[in-house]
């Protein structure tokens, strides 16, 4: 009937004209991330596999091999190296050591700086956000190397004070205190970018939230305990993953160190050690091997810190 | 798909297209299409060795046909570049490597074989240990470019002002390193660095030991890393450390140079081209330092070591080994094109002929107007010219600086850590697969 069917017709119109938008514009997003995603692929994945790929190889040689070697299959034998790897297991137990007692200090620090920068007393808020945030700007090897002369015995101010004021000397760069040395650096380095992470999840807190505790008549501290930190618990389990991450792939520090400190042996992370074997005894296959189970260990730490907190917290 | 959609979509793939292909097109080497319009040979040379450009200009000029272009590769991480470039079949057509990471680039197969195009006349033109390291065989594998021979920096001055007679034999060396240290308690005779494996290597090649032999019939490795002449320097040393007697200040950093310049050690035993380290680094002692031969370990005997000391190899990635190969032959063998290296370089030539140029032998003034060069070259020709290099020498120098880093810390003794890098070095070697005679 002509009644019934002339509605239809304008609106049947109206949804092709609606969904030929849609379908025009379905490929933008993707050409957005394309440039990042070609070389995402090209530059993080495609390695991945390749190493995973070396990993089951070795080089085969005959009598001197003073000449071109062939490569050859050899299973699961590289993995089998790495799990009866004592230098493996001793730079694995390294980094773990250090990141239990590195990883909470920074964190800790790093919220305790966040919720004094939220305080409503504070004054000049922004140098402060910028000042504790400068470290971070600093890059990784250079701030290593300006350490190192601030470590190094000879040279060292703070060696040298200690030493005028009557506590003896000390070797930050000995045995015993190698170790703690590099997580100052890394402290130092980190504070200030975590600290912005937690700070800006304390932004987006509902002031509401704490007029209605100033009402129920809590203090300042009571408000940082049981508002402001249960509310900031996601923050916190984000950079503590990435502060995990970052731990079992200790490297910068190390290596430059390396150099200036009689302790820093060449296995003395996983990743040094990686890269010592792939090219230092240019043995690529096991390095492969290497850099996968620490890929292994590094996730299996950071997806069962995140499930443990879940849990924890109903996040 | 609307068909204007697609048509769009389809233009701008072409235009994509179009783009990339021209950009691809236009990227073609420059020597490439030099080569077509000019006919000229062009090779690159890797080499950290400063103002080489100086050397290859001498060659460019009186070689129209040929152009050598030097890349500037630093030596941190230059043999992983290498190694990496020659995996990659993009290597250059010369580098340049030191005599004992020859074997293991020798066990890339990616060496020219230099004999081929008529290296071995150049023998006779080069001081005999360094022809041995560079060949195997019948096969010429580098041209040897210089040298270190090694022979004993000491501060007069501070042996003077405590009567300390300069020692000439390792036993002296050991009493005056007590009254030194005795005397003055900021002094000690030298610095043991856990970080220099090849000091310790050139010091027991001047003690006889032997880390590495071929058995040519077995085709197979003898590997002697803890033998009784290495032992012997270790325990040396060791004594020197446990009587702390020595400081541990790993070499050619911060605290070593402090070292050299307040007299944290007061002699070092090491290569010509150490003359330049001390020069530029503690400037402060300008005049105090002289040089003579190294101690002996039995007293008359002359024998000395030798502490580092690189050649030029061509790469079989080159496209052009005949004109590289005479590259590499004039370079090290031309004397004005050595001339230029030891001027820019300050490197002293595995030449012989190199040995008696004017720019080599001059009074220094830094070393109180001592020719310390014409010390260097008598002593170059007492080195041990049987010292064989291994193929893994990057893993047994990186063992023995864990080794001795933790033999600095008193955790172990240097003779241990002989006995440890020998193990891991065996077990290396079988486990890439070369033959190893126990």
């Amino acid at each position: 009937m002509a009644g019934t069917t002339t509605p239809q017709a304008p609106a049947a119109a109206g949804q092709t004209r609606r969904s030929r938008r849609l379908r025009h514009g379905w490929a933008t997003p993707y050409l957005f991330i394309l440039p990042f995603g070609v070389l995402f692929i090209l530059f993080f994945i495609v390695p991945i596999f390749y190493a995973i790929d070396q990993s089951f190889y070795k080089t085969q040689r005959n009598g001197l091999g003073l000449g071109a070697a062939t490569t050859a299959f050899n299973g699961l034998a590289n993995y089998h190296d790495v799990f009866t790897d004592g230098a493996f297991y001793a730079s694995v137990g390294r980094v773990l050591l250090y990141g239990i007692v590195q990883v909470p200090v920074m964190l800790g620090v790093a919220l305790g700086l966040a919720l004094l920068m939220d305080a409503a007393a504070i004054r000049f808020r922004n140098f402060f956000r910028l000042a504790f945030f400068v470290p971070y700007a600093v890059p990784g090897i250079i701030a290593a190397l300006l350490w190192g002369f601030l470590y190094d015995p000879q040279l060292s101010p703070i060696v040298k004070g200690i030493r005028s004021i009557g506590f003896g000397s000390f070797d930050l760069l000995g045995s015993g205190t190698i170790l703690w040395s590099i997580a100052n650096i890394a402290t130092w380095g980190w504070t200030g970018y975590n600290m912005l992470i937690i700070y800006a999840a304390l932004q987006a807190i509902s002031p509401e939230i704490y007029e209605a505790a100033r009402m129920d008549g809590c203090t300042a501290l009571g408000v940082a305990r049981y508002i402001k930190i249960p509310l900031v618990a996601p923050a916190l389990v984000l950079t503590a993953v990435f502060s995990i991450i970052g731990t079992l792939q200790l490297f910068n520090e190390p290596s430059v160190l390396r150099a200036i400190s009689n302790s820093i042996s060449s296995s003395y992370t996983p990743n040094l050690y990686a890269y010592n074997v792939g090219f230092g005894d240019n043995n690529y296959y096991y390095a492969a091997a290497i850099a996968v189970v620490l890929a292994l260990v590094t996730f299996i730490f950071s997806f069962g810190f995140l499930r443990i907190t879940q849990r924890q917290a109903g996040v | 798909m609307p068909s204007s959609f697609r048509a769009r979509w389809l233009r701008r793939l072409a235009v994509g297209i179009a783009l990339t292909s021209l950009t691809v097109a236009s990227a073609t080497p420059l020597s490439a299409r030099a080569q077509h319009s000019r006919a000229t040979v062009n090779l690159t040379i890797w080499s950290w060795v400063p103002k080489l450009d100086t050397a290859v200009a001498v060659f460019n000029s009186t070689h129209p046909g040929i152009h050598v272009t030097w890349d500037l590769v630093p030596a941190l991480g230059f043999y992983p570049k290498l190694e990496t470039a020659l995996k990659g079949h993009n290597a250059p057509d010369l580098a340049q490597v030191e005599f004992q990471a020859l074997p293991t680039f020798e066990s890339t197969g990616s060496l020219v074989d230099l004999s081929k195009y008529g290296a071995s006349s150049y023998r006779s033109k080069f001081v005999s240990w360094t022809w041995n390291q560079v060949s195997l065989g019948k096969a010429i594998y580098a041209i040897p470019q210089d040298t270190g021979p090694m022979a004993m920096y000491y501060r007069k001055d501070i042996f003077d002002k405590y009567h300390i007679a300069v020692p000439k034999t390792w036993a002296a060396y050991a009493a005056a390193a007590a009254t030194l240290h005795k005397a003055n308690a900021k002094y000690y005779i030298a610095d043991f660095s856990p970080s220099d494996p090849g000091n310790f290597a050139g010091l027991v090649w001047q003690a006889g030991g032997r880390w590495f032999r071929i058995n040519q019939q077995a085709q197979a490795w003898k590997v002697g890393i803890n033998d009784p002449a290495s032992k012997q320097v270790a325990q040396f040393w060791q004594g020197l450390l446990d009587k702390k007697l020595v400081r541990t200040d790993p070499g050619f950093a911060n605290g070593w140079y402090h070292d050299a310049q307040t007299g944290g050690l007061c002699t070092w035993i090491s290569a010509v081209w150490g003359a330049n380290t001390i020069m530029v680094n503690a400037p402060n002692t300008k005049g105090d330092w002289r040089v003579a031969p190294m101690p002996q370990w039995k007293a008359g005997q002359h024998v000395v070591g030798n502490w580092g000391g690189s050649t030029t190899v061509v790469t079989a990635d080159s496209k052009h080994p005949k004109e590289a190969t005479l590259f590499a032959e004039f370079l090290n063998s031309n004397l004005k094109s050595v001339d230029k290296m030891v001027t820019g370089a300050q490197i002293y030539p595995a030449l012989t002929g190199g040995q008696d140029l004017q720019s080599v032998n001059a009074p220094m003034p830094f070393y109180g107007n001592q020719d310390i060069n014409r010390v260097f070259q008598n002593e170059s020709r007492y080195v041990d010219t049987s010292w064989q290099w291994g193929p893994t020498m990057v893993q047994v120098y990186t063992d023995w600086q864990d080794g001795a880093g933790n033999a600095a810390s008193g955790k172990t003794t240097l003779p241990q850590v002989l006995d440890q890098v020998q193990q891991s070095t065996i077990a290396g070697m079988k486990k890439q697969g070369f033959s190893v005679q126990q």
